[in-house]
């Protein structure tokens, strides 16, 4: 019953990062490869305001509103500027910020792992039914429910989701109906860093911060955006829940062979579904 | 045609790929020359270690620049073609060129497995297979074939040639094996690019519609290209093997796929002279970079970052230009 908890608090960090991945490839048709380095960053972040100033709360508000900030400006002045040139550039682009930001990090924070304390009114655990259950965990689940159930409605039902899946689907019309498709993009390229950023925030109290945090998890984000296809928030959902509980059962029964199961499975469903397992159409944003 | 023919005969232009060639022929005697007149130690395996990723890129950009295939998993063949030679020539004590050759069918058969596996997919999810097929591999090479890879530590002590009594083991001496498959391997790749075969890949990454409509089979074309290119990565990976005497999972690493695209295209991908342009000034920045500084590293990302949007077609395309006219 503790596994199933962990591993339902490992989804739904995986799903703070796959939305992140997949709203920026729905809208832009970028991978954005530089997404565990944002991540990473956003702990260190996370890590040095609650070090500072005692707040984890704090931390999980600044770290998103940070790395919002360099999503924005890298879309603005890195990414804007090739639109029109082959897609490989913008990839090349993102893979470039991997290498400054874990220079940046490396140059403000050292080599040595960092640990946020848990906040105290999380710290501890709940028993029900026998089991104990870390309250931290249970938090994250939590914030990660609340997170699908407010991009679902934000992106499938309210006026600002529908003006993202228009400049996605028709920029050239959105444009024409008045809609700033640039400032749109910028937007969604800062909100996809910020969740990366949040659920570096939120994996602080549960997983060491380290710099290679962000290319060990980013993999992991990959295959669930493949699983559920690029682009797909729902598929994001559910290809997060299958990998974040292979993880933790498999981490309990076979961790030997845990990650090369994975990766056959995803090779399997790129071969045989190549548009992500969980897809009836293409669905945009 | 009377017409153009009646104009002043304007500056003649030569063609592309001979200007290419041209340039890339006297970087190899300017590497060749530096190898002969400063008879250094250092140098010698500053040289060879550029001419070595030179090779690889060169691989790399017969996927990427020529055929248009964006892989983010070439370390697999690089590795599989390091690992390949060391178990030759340490576990069946095969000499060194049979290593060679073991070397460029291990990652020649790679490419194509990979090629074979993604048959139905194309574009950005083939990249993505070829990211994952790549992380499988090191994988299982660091968890279950820990004996065969030697694990974290990795294999030491892997051999040089012998030929002759020329001690192989002083770099001095070893850069000219390197330099000689070096300008092996371009001559090679230039003769594929001119043949019907390589304007077949050229028109892969062009017009693959096309291609189609004029009878071409673009699976096995593209099976074809994956092939060489990593046969020729695989080649390089015994070198550096052999270079280093040193052979690890670390090969297998998909920063390493990283490295080789950003070499390719700081240097300017599609062309012979880009790659190694590439190369050279990667690993020269990073020894500058390192004397200076331990955060080369995140440099090296600023500047890559700059060229991509300033000089997309790379350095090579900056020094192309301005020459082609004869």
């Amino acid at each position: 019953m503790s596994t199933f908890v962990i591993g339902l608090s490992i989804s739904m960090l995986l799903f703070l990062l796959a939305a992140g991945l997949t709203l920026i490839f729905g809208m832009l048709r970028i991978i954005n490869f530089a997404h565990g380095a944002l991540y990473m960053f956003g702990a260190y972040l996370a890590y040095q305001v609650s070090a500072s100033s005692g707040s984890f709360w704090l931390a999980l508000l600044v770290a998103p509103l940070g790395m919002a900030l360099i999503g924005a400006l890298t879309e603005r002045w890195l990414l804007r500027p090739i639109y029109s040139m082959p897609h490989e550039f913008q990839l090349l682009i993102t893979f470039g910020m991997i290498l400054v930001i874990e220079e940046m990090v490396h140059v403000f924070w050292g080599l040595n792992g960092r640990n946020i304390a848990t906040p105290v009114a999380l710290a501890g655990g709940v028993e029900w039914l026998g089991t104990t259950f870390a309250k931290y965990r249970l938090f994250v689940i939590v914030l990660g429910a609340a997170m699908i159930v407010l991009l679902l409605l934000g992106i499938e039902r309210s006026r600002l989701g529908l003006i993202v899946r228009a400049c996605s689907v028709n920029p050239t019309m959105a444009a024409s109906l008045g809609v700033k498709v640039n400032t749109v993009r910028t937007a969604v390229f800062a909100a996809g860093a910020a969740l990366a950023g949040l659920a570096g925030a939120v994996a602080g109290p549960m997983l060491p911060i380290q710099l290679q945090m962000g290319t060990t998890i980013i993999l992991d984000c990959f295959i669930v955006v493949i699983l559920g296809g690029l682009g797909n928030i729902r598929g994001a959902v559910l290809g997060a829940l299958l990998i974040g509980m292979t993880r933790a059962y498999g981490q309990q029964w076979l961790p030997e062979w845990i990650d090369i199961l994975t990766y056959s499975v995803l090779i399997a469903t790129l071969l045989l579904r190549p548009q992500g397992l969980f897809s009836k159409k293409e669905r945009l944003a | 045609m009377t017409e153009t023919a009646d104009k002043p005969a304007a500056p003649r232009r030569l063609a592309l790929a001979t200007v290419d060639l041209r340039f890339t022929m006297a970087l190899a005697v300017l590497f060749g020359g530096v190898a002969f007149t400063v008879r250094d130690d250092g140098i010698a395996y500053m040289l060879s270690l550029i001419m070595v990723w030179a090779i690889f890129a060169i691989g790399y950009d017969l996927a990427f620049g020529t055929a248009g295939i964006l892989s983010f998993g070439h370390a697999a063949y690089f590795g599989l073609g390091a690992y390949g030679a060391t178990w030759a020539m340490l576990r069946f004590g095969l000499p060194f060129s049979v290593g060679l050759v073991v070397a460029a069918a291990f990652g020649g058969l790679t490419g194509i497995v990979v090629a074979l596996i993604g048959r139905r997919v194309t574009g950005l999810y083939f990249s993505l297979l070829t990211l994952m097929l790549a992380e499988l591999v090191s994988i299982v090479m660091l968890t279950r074939l820990r004996d065969l890879s030697g694990g974290v530590d990795g294999i030491a002590g892997i051999p040089r040639p012998s030929f002759m009594a020329i001690d192989f083991f002083a770099n001095g001496n070893f850069v000219w094996i390197v330099l000689g498959l070096f300008v092996a391997v371009i001559l090679g790749v230039a003769v594929l690019r001119r043949s019907p075969l390589g304007q077949a890949f050229q028109g892969l990454r062009q017009n693959p519609v096309r291609l189609e409509q004029l009878g071409l089979n673009l699976g096995r074309l593209r099976l074809a290209a994956m092939g060489i290119s990593g046969a020729v990565s695989g080649l390089s990976g015994a070198l550096l093997a052999s270079l280093m005497m040193y052979a690890s999972p670390q090969l297998l690493s998909w920063k390493l796929s990283g490295d080789v695209l950003i070499m390719t295209l700081l240097g300017g991908s599609g062309t012979l002279l880009g790659p190694i342009l590439g190369v050279a000034f990667f690993e020269v920045l990073k020894e500058v970079l390192a004397a200076y500084t331990d955060h080369w590293y995140g440099v090296l990302g600023v500047i890559f970052i700059v060229g991509t949007i300033f000089m997309p077609k790379g350095l090579a395309g900056v020094v192309l230009r301005r020459w082609r006219r004869a």
